[in-house]
């Protein structure tokens, strides 16, 4: 809208935007409305602050990195159906000089997502603010460090935009007995290169249908970008989690301009071993696998953009032990193969989630 | 234009969408509940405590490892902040919430 109206003048712009911008401020006179009529029958939901923390030595082609970082979330529920949430990314990075020296590096300081979630009935979330990118499942909820099972990124998490600034819709729900639907609509109006903030003007959506019984997943992701190149960019993703083992899979595969590649990794629970019964428990087997192609951008735009400069194929596994709940040791291995050379990936550290109430917790 | 003239229809339609559908929602009393289901089943108390374990261990599984019971107020925090970042259904967040606070 704002490109039309520098190609067309102020009339051309404001019938442009103002049927937007009305029908944006007639939606939040609903969901307004709808907040004044709640009531206040259940216990009361604290303020909790929550996130993670942990530290890690990367060693990738022998260059060791030292990794520390914290990454708070803040949740404060208001009345039965708000809730503001907010994830920072504090990490610091560093390693020593090729030419020798002491360990130097940056702390960055991202801000993940500050949104606030109207639940406006069972069908339909409305988020507004700053969110994650609801494009697969990697993104949005593997993510956290305590959360994912091999510390690595995949190679293609760069190819969708990382944070939005915009509204979302959003909900889940039963369309049978035996399956629910999710989805998520979205729109980013801020277009920035902030170093904090950094966000694309895009508009895209995620559908996905969740078996309960089989313990299925399977979705599908869409997001046009609205400037510059006005490129597309789409993926899929699949999760199981066993019901008769404990183990869990999750793959996506995305393409977009930037490239295309495809990841799936599997996590097993050692429980079932009948020896060391007690440290086995506590264990867990991941592996992750992943190929990278090249799209149609330089090899300094895709260096920019955090890409692989060149077709890269991956393959790596690793043991976590759970320490107690919310801490866990991880070390793993991979190797990376690729025309610009193949590297060994090793990481080890500890990652540890904690979860402070800010109030009375009973 | 067009952009414009569609996110105006769509928003119209969101918005009757919203309103008629919580209008179903209401109660005969008069209140708002929040939290109805679009399925709704009658559980007595175990009946629920085994369902809560059921959709427990499926949806907070898909994603990570089965975590510890935290205080009632807690967890009504915690699972309504996974209801929208892991997009549960209202029934499921109900008997998680349920089978977590027993």
């Amino acid at each position: 809208m704002l490109y039309s109206c520098t190609k067309a003048g102020p009339w051309r712009w404001q019938r442009a935007v103002l049927p937007g911008r009305a029908g944006l401020f007639l939606l939040l006179c609903f969901t307004a409305g709808l907040a004044a009529a709640q009531s206040s029958n259940e216990e009361k939901p604290v303020p909790i602050l929550s996130g993670s923390a942990g530290y890690f030595n990367f060693v990738t082609a022998g260059q060791n990195q030292v990794d520390a970082q914290i990454n708070p979330v803040l949740l404060v529920p208001l009345g039965e159906r708000w809730l503001v949430e907010s994830r920072m990314e504090c990490e610091g990075a560093f390693q020593r000089p090729p030419d020798g020296g002491p360990y130097g590096g940056q702390v960055s300081k991202n801000l993940d997502y500050l949104q606030a979630d109207y639940i406006a009935n069972p069908y339909v979330t409305v988020t507004m603010g700053r969110f994650l990118t609801p494009f697969g499942i990697f993104n949005e909820r593997l993510y956290p460090i305590w959360i994912r099972s091999l510390q690595q990124d995949p190679l293609i998490l760069p190819l969708s935009a990382e944070s939005s600034d915009g509204m979302m819709l959003r909900g889940g729900f039963p369309v049978d007995p035996k399956a629910n639907l999710t989805y998520a609509v979205y729109a980013s109006a801020v277009s920035t290169d902030h170093n904090n903030l950094e966000s694309d003007r895009n508009a895209g959506g995620r559908i996905s249908f969740f078996f309960p019984g089989p313990r299925v997943e399977v979705g599908a992701s869409f997001q046009k970008l609205l400037q510059d190149t006005r490129t597309n960019a789409f993926g899929f993703h699949f999760a199981w989690f066993s019901t008769r083992l404990p183990l869990n899979v999750h793959s996506e595969y995305a393409q977009s301009n930037q490239g295309s590649g495809y990841w799936i990794d599997g996590a097993y629970r050692l429980s079932q071993l009948h020896f060391w019964q007690k440290a086995m428990r506590r264990t867990e087997f991941a592996a992750r696998a992943e190929q990278f192609f090249s799209g149609s951008i330089s090899a300094d735009e895709a260096a920019a953009l955090g890409l692989q400069a060149a077709n890269t194929r991956e393959g790596e596994f690793g043991l976590n032990y759970y320490l107690q709940d919310g801490i866990k040791a991880v070390a793993s291995y991979g190797r990376q193969f690729s025309s610009a050379g193949n590297l060994n990936l090793w990481t080890v550290g500890i990652a540890y989630r904690f979860l402070i109430p800010l109030g009375r917790p009973q | 234009m067009k952009i414009g003239i569609t996110v105006l229809v769509c928003a119209l339609a969101l918005g009757s969408f919203l309103y008629t559908s919580s209008a179903h929602a209401e109660e005969p009393s008069g209140k708002k509940d929040a939290t109805s289901s679009p399925v709704v089943h009658n559980y007595d108390a175990d009946a629920m405590r085994v369902q809560g374990e059921l959709r427990y261990r499926a949806n907070c599984g898909r994603c990570h490892a089965a975590p510890r019971k935290f205080p009632p107020r807690m967890m009504a925090t915690v699972l309504r902040h996974m209801r929208v970042r892991a997009t549960i259904t209202d029934e499921d967040m109900k008997l998680v919430l349920f089978y977590m606070t027993q």
